[in-house]
């Protein structure tokens, strides 16, 4: 915008032309020899100032920059030395996700079962060896001949962190708030299924009576809550009643730790231990979650030390950490497998009339089926898992030895496109004269839609050699990114082929199962499969007392999936963990023998964890980490000669940075007198 | 003679308006867009995909029955109409809703969150602005000189390059240290678990944790502010009041300062205040990168569930103060430049 403010334009013109018609940088004002010796007078004058004037800054400046640099390593070695001091050991677990409640009743992400099991307890817990029931606030419990009473041992002594003595009281309450209110229901209610009321005849007797068999039982990993606090809440107020510390006073549980700081959708969470813990005091005297929002900043905190553990880096992490001193870096199995996952047809569960837009091919097993001879699994393990998982075959894990089914040597899927190609001939998908294969009437399959999600950074990677595969067996496909709530959607509307993503599984293989019952469609059925013989088989395992009995049934069931396909397992899945072994010691692993160490079901592992140079033999636990290696004591070099280092370092860039920008101004004024 | 002139010319040239009217019309139309934002805000996450039962449901809920009681819980089984009844009817009474994932209030969620993203986002703004302007106008009034190029290049090379991966950059070299330089600041995180709130100790542990971020956002936005203030001196180097400043027998600083700089100064402060009205949307990707819990992180966190009313709240907050950003705007060039209320 240069529209003349004071010189009509024709005017400008002119001026400007006495300048000599070429734009200046800026206007040049003619000026008589007259004027020179003034020029040069006030040239001299303005250099001289200037330079009187930077002779005065230039110190200034550097004063400035290092009393910055002085404050700012005053504020750094203040950090470590302040947690010192005390003498308080404090573990910092690193977490990618936040607690979105602490309500035990209300939240669902991973770091929320975290926090409820460092402050409430089970009746009955995982065991660390096989997540099997073992004893916590029950000690023992029997179930008569019918299964239809159960009866509960319940500890004597525990008390509340508020000194309020713990009595079976208050695991009745607990549990009849979750079979008879709506919000409690929500994530513990299929642990009770069947059951009809607790009740406790005494402060250490429960008693829960079932209108069938629960075979489940007497795994209970529900988080007992005091009722001198929880029955000021009622039913309407707990769908939004936060249960975190308030004015000051901490949360009332019998759990080892106790939450004294945080908030849902927080950053910190800070736990003190529990001195009076029925199962011993913790070794350390604080648990502090912190939140990172990504990994890459996660891991650096790791290797400078801010945290002691980080947990669900991804395998490329886990490997470049794992030479690191001071560091113990690895995968841990975990209890989750990943599918890809058909639409074997999608109906509207009132009408049963077929309902979205799914391929029809994949309605037949057969044609399923074959598609599970099309997987390079070692490949993907390779490429797409970088190592980080095992082959997968059916819905159980290997985590669960006891229940898992496991193909022959025969029915095993192996990567063979020729063999995946003559199962399609046999039924009846033969190749057209394109060169892609049709439907047994001579119909084009079309073009598989594959659904890849990209909360999961390796999920695109494999669709995409799925979409290969397909190609080299003559059959169209293409690759698309749909998140998880958009894909939950189409799922519900039966709008997509093919999609892939996982499921965590429980000891109990009860809930795993259910996923392919026809009940379950619209809800936890994401695959549509509905059989009347697998609902049957469900059914009969779903009251059956007899464990071998019930085995059987459930091994029945997985080789049905195995052949009728509705989910290709793809992998169980490891979940990347790293450690400061230098700090800590003393975690078991759960399952056995590679299992995770933190984030595991229950709490297991902050009672039993401990400073790596009090670490001894960890009281004999056998199979804990660090056992033995106390002698490794932290070697910590890096202290004050360091930061001598440091702090010539930044004084040296800021009063480079600081000479430039001086230099470049002393220039420029001097360029900018014509 | 006026008779004549306004003969000649058909539609009567608008009287200048008197500054009252000036604000009044424009309160009026902020107020406008503030209503049409709140409809669009509403419209806008209903036609999101994802329904919240079934994305915060999976794995959890078994039953249709249970469905619907978390839709009663949270009033989702409502009808549109009726839902968008209270949106309204909370928005005006001050209630915010509830967060579906968090499950506290959603003015609780934003009184929190709104703090690390004032001042991280606010500082960055506010250093940024101060250095941008000031490179800016050394760099417009040396154009083509070498502190031009040096500082244009530089600008520029900061502002394409993404944030994350400055933060990213910053957190290796500063936070965690290059070889023997061990790193001086936290990597992330707003402030440590240690200190007392509300100490002294305290303001200057979130000042130190909140250092690399800043330093990376500054660094990020420098170039909006520079660039800007650059051509806008650039177009007043020709004027002639320069020249007659000059011929005055000013110095150069003075000719700079007190004449081109106030008058390339009105672009700069358009952008300068719109962006202060942005400082509320936060900044996702540095949020991300430091963990800071800001109001970007909140509300692209909230898309993924779709968490209604967080978003509806977040967006809210930040359209509001985007539209009272750009009403002082308008009223503050009223004032500064009379023509514009023509």
């Amino acid at each position: 915008m240069s529209g003349g403010r004071f010189v009509p334009e024709a005017f400008r013109h002119e001026v400007r032309e006495e300048v000599g018609g070429v734009e200046p940088p800026h206007p040049v004002v003619r000026v008589r020899a007259a004027d020179t010796v003034l020029r040069v007078l006030v040239r001299l004058l303005g250099r001289d100032r200037r330079r009187r004037h930077s002779r005065h800054r230039t110190p200034t400046r550097v004063l400035a920059a290092l009393g910055i640099v002085a404050s700012l390593l005053a504020l750094s070695s203040a950090q470590p030395a302040g947690a010192a001091d005390d003498d308080k050991v404090t573990f910092t677990l690193g977490l990618k996700n936040e607690v979105d409640s602490f309500n035990p009743f209300l939240g669902y992400e991973g770091p929320s079962y975290e926090a409820w099991s460092l402050s409430y307890d089970f009746m009955v817990g995982y065991s660390m060896d096989d997540m099997s029931p073992v004893p916590a606030l029950a000690k023992s419990w029997e179930a008569s001949e019918d299964g239809l009473t159960w009866t509960f041992d319940i500890r004597e002594g525990v008390k509340w962190s508020d000194d309020v003595p713990f009595t079976a009281a208050d695991v009745a309450y607990t549990l009849t708030r979750i079979i008879n209110g709506e919000t409690e229901s929500g994530l513990y209610g299929s642990y009770l299924t069947n059951v009809e009321t607790a009740t406790a005849p005494d402060d250490t007797t429960v008693v829960l009576k079932l209108a069938k068999p629960n075979p489940a039982l007497p795994l209970l990993p529900i988080p007992i809550i005091p009722e001198h606090i929880w029955k000021n809440v009622d039913e309407k107020e707990i769908a939004t009643y936060p249960a975190e510390p308030s004015e000051g006073r901490p949360v009332v549980g019998t759990g080892p730790f106790v939450l004294v700081e945080g908030k849902a959708g927080g950053s910190t969470y800070r736990f003190e231990k529990n001195p009076d813990y029925w199962g011993g005091e913790p070794h350390v005297d604080e648990v502090v979650i912190r939140v990172f929002k990504a990994e890459d900043p996660m891991v650096q905190a790791l290797i400078k030390g801010e945290v002691d553990f980080i947990h669900d880096i991804n395998p490329l992490q886990v490997k470049a950490l794992e030479g690191r001193e001071g560091i113990k870096a690895y995968n841990g199995v975990s209890p989750y497998f990943e599918e890809l996952g058909f639409n074997t047809g999608a109906v509207d569960t009132e009408t049963d009339k077929p309902i979205g837009d799914g391929n029809p091919a994949l309605k037949d097993p057969k044609f399923r089926h074959a598609l599970g001879y099309a997987i390079d699994q070692d490949r993907l393990l390779k490429s797409a898992y970088q190592g980080a998982a095992v082959r997968g075959d059916s819905i159980v894990p290997v985590a669960f030895p006891d229940f898992r089914w496991e193909p022959s040597e025969d029915e095993e899927f192996k990567f063979d496109l020729t063999r995946a190609g003559e199962l399609l001939d046999e039924a009846g998908y033969e190749k057209g004269a394109d060169g892609f294969r049709t439907m047994p009437d001579g119909k084009p399959i079309g073009t598989l839609r594959l659904f890849a999600r990209p909360e999961e950074q390796h999920s695109t990677t494999i669709m995409d050699f799925f979409s290969e595969w397909l190609g080299e067996l003559g059959i169209k496909s293409e690759v698309t990114v749909r998140e998880s709530a958009r894909l939950t959607k189409d799922i519900i509307a039966g709008e997509y082929d093919v999609f892939h993503w996982g499921w965590y599984v429980e000891s109990d293989p009860g809930n795993v199962v259910s996923y392919f019952t026809c009940d379950q469609r619209a809800l936890a059925n994401d695959s549509w499969f509905c059989d009347p013989a697998y609902d049957a088989l469900f059914k009969s395992q779903s009251s059956e007392m007899d464990k071998a009995k019930r085995v059987e049934v459930v091994q029945e069931m997985q080789k049905m999936l195995f052949e009728q396909s509705p989910y290709l397992v793809l992998a169980y899945t490891a979940d990347g963990q790293a450690f400061r072994s230098d700090r800590f010691a003393c975690f078991v692993p759960q399952p056995k023998p590679d299992g995770v160490l933190v984030m595991q079901y229950g709490a297991g592992n902050y009672p039993l964890m401990r400073p790596t140079k009090d670490a001894g033999d960890c009281d004999g636990v056998a199979r804990a980490v660090g056992a033995n290696s106390a002698s490794e004591a932290a070697s910590s070099e890096d202290g004050g000669s360091n930061v001598v280092l440091i702090g010539g370092a930044v004084v040296l860039v800021l009063v480079a940075v600081g000479g430039g920008v001086l230099a470049l101004r002393r220039r420029s004024t001097a360029g900018e007198r014509e | 003679m006026t008779t004549l002139i306004t003969a000649q010319v058909p539609p009567p040239v608008a009287k200048r308006r008197s500054y009252g009217r000036y604000a009044g019309g424009k309160v009026l139309g902020a107020l406008g867009s503030l209503f049409f934002a709140l409809v669009a805000n509403f419209l806008l996450f209903r036609v999101l995909p994802g329904d919240p039962a079934r994305t915060l449901g999976r794995n959890r809920f078994r039953t249709e029955e249970q469905l619907e009681n978390f839709r009663h819980t949270y009033g989702l089984d409502q009808s549109m109409p009726e839902q968008f009844l209270t949106f309204l009817k909370n928005t005006f009474t001050g209630e915010l809703g509830i967060s579906l994932r968090y499950r506290v209030p959603v003015s609780d969620l934003i009184a929190d969150r709104i703090w690390p993203t004032l001042l991280l986002v606010g500082t960055s703004t506010l250093l940024a602005m101060l250095i941008g302007v000031y490179l800016g106008i050394i760099s417009g009034w040396n154009r083509g000189k070498k502190v031009d190029t040096a500082s244009q290049s530089t600008t520029l090379t900061l502002y394409s390059m993404p944030e994350w991966w400055l933060g990213l950059l910053l957190i290796a070299a500063l936070a965690v240290g290059i070889g023997p330089f061990t790193g001086i600041f936290p990597t992330g995180g707003l402030h440590s678990t240690d200190v007392e709130p509300g100490t002294f100790g305290y303001v200057v542990d979130t000042a130190w944790h909140l250092t690399l971020p800043v330093i990376t956002l500054t660094l990020a936005y420098l170039a909006e502010f520079s660039l800007i203030m650059r051509s806008s001196i650039l177009d007043e180097l020709g004027e002639d009041y320069l020249v007659t400043a000059r011929a005055k027998g000013l110095r150069d600083v003075e000719v700079r300062n007190k004449h081109a700089v106030r008058n390339a100064l009105l672009p700069t402060t358009t952008l300068v205040v719109l962006n202060i009205g942005f400082v509320v949307s936060g900044a996702i990707t540095i949020e991300t990168v430091f963990s800071i819990p800001g109001l970007g992180l909140l509300s692209s966190e909230a898309l993924d569930i779709p968490d209604f009313w967080v978003l509806q709240g977040t967006f809210l907050v930040a359209t509001a103060a985007v539209i009272f950003a750009n009403l002082v705007v308008n009223l503050l060039y009223g004032l500064i430049d009379p023509r514009v209320r023509t």
